[in-house]
């Protein structure tokens, strides 16, 4: 079949002559340039992308086209398995709907995109790297190599921590907790009121929760290993007693919790929060906006607050959740795809990503002003305003996936085994271990 | 029997029957009753009565999934997926439970074989396939027709469907008269008139049971759709997973609901046109020979 | 000879289109499951190492793909059992006995055949739900007020059954129907005669009814099969995503788990492979042991 296939293509070639034997080159010299940009349509919205896009066609005359849907992973898996028609940008982040990114990280399906920060953002006069708030090109899970190499745009940034009713607070007179054992005593109280002091939409909830976790518990250093899967730094006291910081929370769990831990459910255990049934769950700035038509209890009004301190001189984490775009192997206009996400750093874009979309807060210097002070948002994007410490999420990428190994994703042994300990069908020594060997299966193989 | 424990055994058998229909019942009545809540009336209680007609989920749903477009492509995949199922499997079918000839055997265990494949995972294989088709084919025509394409998707449901239809229709075949057809070779019928005129018009119960049972997989089919159907054409159960998949987004369990209906009620109406032939047609053979 | 030369035409001809269907779409993607089981493959690059059987030595040492394999198993046995029992019994009951509403019953059974999955799966989290279920309310109506629900998508020995209750009550109509089919065509002169030898209604059912089904009932065994494998995958994928950790897993949610998730796509394939060996040897096996001396009438 493939050898016809040549053949025919070759007497075609000769028939047409100079036509040239594909359709692709044909179209770069008659139509205009077009740039494609898939990505999830996920709770952040679409309207900050059509007009963003919308204002580089007009600064570039060129064209954009968006596709953005929400099993966008479902959507480009296939095309870019047969590496056809793969977009020049794709939006979706680490951990995201469908595992794509995940995937496309793993299977080194990424481009570099160092020279994007050197890059003038177009339309001004301005470096990109001068535009990103410090720090935020640094994260490891967007230099997954060990080459120091840049190969994904961090945007839209949220604080996560953990969202309570700040009204139920004030009617019973309680105060936030600022460590650990505050909050176990908080959780003592509550449950004598009938209240439960945790729940959790999701075990894929508990990357930013553990994260900012491990730093509290080891600090950022130790933090940093532990990404890289260094084994002395997991097998070390300060990092189990992460582990046994969550076996605790065990006792105090919303009792739902876990029958309503997943994708289906997951909205129900966000609406205990909303009913007073638990104190408080971890999460990411989008729940108000998830939750919005929710009924809820009466007072209710939304509060957060990093992770609890391990002592009373320890520092509290809340971790940065953002979400990331790329430009895949195979993409066909990689430099107006560097200029369209040089534009998206410019002051202009976060306006439009902020106002068009669903409160996107891109990691530029000045995208924090688009928050009014009325605005609920003001109150979670101060989080780092009070003292919490920012830290960021995900591990380096494998060289070498293990078969049957899944250790870090939302249902994988370091998340999806928490389900387990809450429910007790797990100790925390069980859970331990179990990740302690399968972390040197993993290391192992990628010796 | 004495009178008592015949009056018992009534008793049971219609508490049995009322259990089962009222646990099928409530349920899908359910869904249509949520089909016309208010999204804020879905995060209390599941039981509790719409408190008013709120059609606009059917709006709702029809826009937001692209409704429109993708039942029209439903009903293509569907309608053209049946023609060509049956067109195919229909005189193979017949040929296997009433000609004797080499090989005969050998096919009948690769067909049912074929029973055993699960769509699930051979769906990327085929999607690799088709790829390497439209790459071939591009590069004569200038155009892709392989992916993308509605009647290709048509061809693959038929082909998926193959072994099942062809076992059912085998196994009906079986139990007709051999009287007919040797009447009409008698009457110096060629075997295809005599199939497409004799054979084929007897097996009509055993047809009504293939199109409805290949209907009702069709047209609720995910997964083939989505792989093969990459662009922005959809089928409608894959325009769905539109409306459900809101994970970190405002949920719109509302027109999701309404979406679920609108999917749903082609179905239920071709079963209650067809249920009472559904029994007639089907004949199950043994699955050796 | 002429004429055995016309029928072999005839009959080539016939089967040619559905051969060639179901080779080019059905045959060569299986062959290439099977090639690509014995690959070292993320699903995505062009990086494709041989690893021979490598896959396959894996798989039978990962609890996980153990513990999926238990819960497949659990859910054909029970799901075929008990879905057996209901449907030839309500099969039995409509065609033997003079109901009223017959027509009525019919239609009602077989409806959950007619939806799709996902209707029947929120359906069921609503039935499920721990707080205010169905289920759960009219447990406790007879449990003291402090009573808490029970957890039957978050216990992780509850999990199971509450995916096999749902598939059963989808598969009873379905399977009802093919034994109505097959109990409507035995003679009635039969029971005519076992009624006048003083056999009851239910001597009757095991002496007659149930020998004549016989046939039908192996052949629907490799059905449950087939479907329990598919469907347990369709439902456990939308009511639980195969948790809690992983409780719910059955053989198709790990291949996709670890086809997709986990970025190993050769090990999805081989697990893939060994689901199409096992359910054809698990259905031959059956249709062996199942084996009697056909009853004709």
């Amino acid at each position: 079949m493939k050898k016809f296939m040549k053949l025919a293509c070759v007497s075609a070639v000769m028939l047409t002559a100079l036509a040239g034997c594909g359709s692709s080159d044909k179209k770069a010299d008659t139509d205009e340039k077009v740039l494609k940009i898939a990505g999830l349509n996920g709770g952040f919205g679409t309207g900050g992308w059509e007009a963003v896009a919308k204002k580089f066609e007009e600064m570039e005359g060129v064209k954009v086209e968006l596709e953005f849907e929400k099993n966008i992973s479902d959507v480009l898996r296939p095309r870019i398995q047969a590496g056809e028609d793969i977009p020049d940008i794709i939006y979706l982040a680490i951990g995201g709907e469908g595992g794509l990114t995940d995937t496309m990280v793993k299977e080194k399906q990424i481009q570099p995109i160092d020279d994007i920060l050197d890059m003038t953002i177009p339309g001004t006069e301005t470096k990109v790297s001068d535009n990103i708030i410090p720090g935020f090109t640094d994260a490891l899970n967007l230099r997954p190599y060990d080459d120091g190499k840049l190969y994904l745009a961090p945007l839209n940034y949220s604080p996560c921590g953990l969202f309570y009713n700040a009204g139920l607070f004030k009617e019973k007179g309680w105060e936030v907790p600022t460590t650990w054992d505050e909050m176990f005593a908080l959780g003592d109280k509550a449950k004598a009121e009938g209240i439960s002091l945790f729940t959790y939409p999701t075990t894929g909830y508990f990357d930013a929760f553990f994260s900012a976790l491990l730093n509290e518990t080891a600090g950022p250093d130790a933090y940093e290993k532990m990404m890289h899967y260094d084994e002395k730094t997991w097998e070390s006291a300060e990092a189990k007693q992460a582990f046994e910081l969550v076996g605790k929370l065990a006792d105090y769990i919303e009792p739902n919790t876990v029958a309503q831990a997943n994708g289906t459910d997951f909205s129900k255990n966000q609406q205990a929060i909303l009913d007073n049934k638990a104190l408080f769950i971890p999460n990411g700035t989008w729940l108000p906006g998830e939750m919005e038509k929710a009924p809820r209890a009466e007072g209710f009004e939304w509060g957060m607050m990093a992770l609890p301190k391990v002592s009373a001189d320890g520092d509290a984490y809340s971790t940065t959740f953002t979400e990331q775009m790329y430009i895949p192997e195979g993409a066909t206009n990689v430099d107006l795809a560097k200029k369209f996400m040089a534009y998206c750093y410019s002051d202009e874009a976060a306006t439009l990503f902020y106002t068009k979309g669903k409160s996107a807060v891109m990691p530029t210097i000045h995208a924090s002003d688009n928050i009014k002070d009325d605005d609920i948002n003001k109150v979670f994007y101060s989080i780092y305003d009070n003292g919490a410490k920012a830290n960021a999420v995900g591990f380096a990428a494998l060289e070498n996936q293990v078969e049957g190994v899944d250790l870090t994703t939302g249902e994988g042994i370091l998340y999806g085994t928490v389900n387990s300990v809450m429910t007790k069908d797990k100790t925390v020594d069980q859970w331990y271990d179990e990740f302690i060997t399968a972390l040197k299966k993993v290391v192992e193989a990628n010796k | 029997m004495d009178k008592k424990t015949n009056r018992l055994y009534r008793i049971f058998i219609y508490v049995a029957l009322l259990t089962l229909a009222i646990s099928i019942i409530v349920p899908v009545v359910w869904v249509f009753l949520a089909s016309i809540k208010q999204d804020s009336e879905f995060y209390g209680s599941p039981w509790t009565m719409p408190l008013g007609m709120h059609l606009q989920n059917f709006a709702d749903a029809f826009e937001k999934a692209n409704m429109g477009e993708y039942f029209l492509n439903s009903v293509i995949a569907t309608g053209l997926g049946l023609i060509i199922l049956l067109v195919v499997a229909l005189p193979a079918a017949y040929v296997l439970a009433r000609f004797k000839f080499k090989g005969k055997k050998i096919i009948n265990l690769g067909f049912m074989s074929g029973l055993f494949i699960n769509v699930n995972y051979i769906v990327v294989p085929i999607f690799l396939m088709l790829l390497s088709w439209d790459k071939g084919v591009s590069q004569i025509i200038g155009q892709r027709i392989f992916l993308n394409n509605i009647f290709v998707l048509a061809v693959i449901y038929a082909a998926t469907a193959l072994p099942f239809t062809i076992y059912l229709l085998t196994s009906y075949f079986r139990t007709l008269p051999k009287a007919y057809e040797e009447a009409a070779y008698m009457d110096g019928s060629g075997y295809f008139r005599t199939m497409v005129k004799i054979m084929i018009p007897m097996a009509k119960p055993s047809i009504i049971t293939v199109i409805l049972f290949n209907f009702l997989s069709f047209w609720n089919e995910y997964i083939i759709a989505l792989t093969l159907m990459p662009g922005t054409s959809k089928t409608l159960p894959v325009g769905l997973i539109n409306l459900m998949q809101s994970q970190k987004a405002a949920a719109s369990y509302g027109s999701m609901y309404a979406g679920l209906v609108i999917v749903m009620l082609p179905t239920l109406i071709l079963y209650i046109m067809v249920q009472k032939k559904l029994t007639q047609g089907m004949t199950l053979g043994g699955l050796k020979d | 000879m002429n004429n055995r030369k016309q029928e072999r035409r005839f009959v080539w001809l016939c089967l040619a289109p559905a051969i060639l269907l179901f080779t080019i779409f059905m045959v060569f993607p299986t062959l290439n499951v099977f090639r690509m089981s014995l690959l070292k493959w993320g699903g995505l690059s062009a990086n494709q190492e041989f690893v021979g059987f490598n896959n396959f030595l894996i798989l039978f040492k990962d609890m996980n793909f153990i513990r999926s394999c238990q819960n497949t198993i659990l859910i054909i046995v029970l799901v075929a059992i008990i879905t057996l029992i209901f449907a030839v019994v309500f099969a039995a009951i409509l065609t033997r006995e003079k109901v009223k509403g017959e027509n009525f019953f019919r239609i009602i059974f077989y409806i959950p055949n007619v939806l799709s999955v996902v209707v029947i799966s929120s359906i069921f989290s609503a039935i499920y739900d721990p707080s205010n279920g169905l289920l759960n309310s009219i447990i406790g109506l007879f449990k003291p007020e402090n009573w808490e629900g029970i957890k039957f998508l978050g216990d992780q020995s509850i999990v199971i059954y509450a995916i096999i209750g749902t598939m059963i009550w989808q598969a009873i109509g379905y399977y009802m129907v093919m034994y109505m089919a097959s109990m409507s065509s035995i003679p009635e002169h039969l029971y005519e005669s076992a009624s006048l030898d003083g056999a009851n209604k239910i001597q009757q059912f095991f002496k007659i009814t149930l020998p004549l089904i016989w046939g039908n009932i192996r052949t629907t065994l490799t059905f449950y099969i087939i479907s329990s494998i598919n469907l347990s995958f369709l439902f456990v994928k939308v009511m639980t995503g195969g948790g809690p950790d992983g409780a719910s897993e059955v053989f198709l949610s790990y291949l996709y788990r670890q086809a997709y998730d986990n970025a190993t796509y050769g090990y999805g394939m081989a697990i893939g492979a060994i689901v199409f060996i096992f359910s054809f040897a698990l259905s031959a096996i059956v249709n062996h042991i199942t084996l009697r001396d056909d009853m004709e009438f």
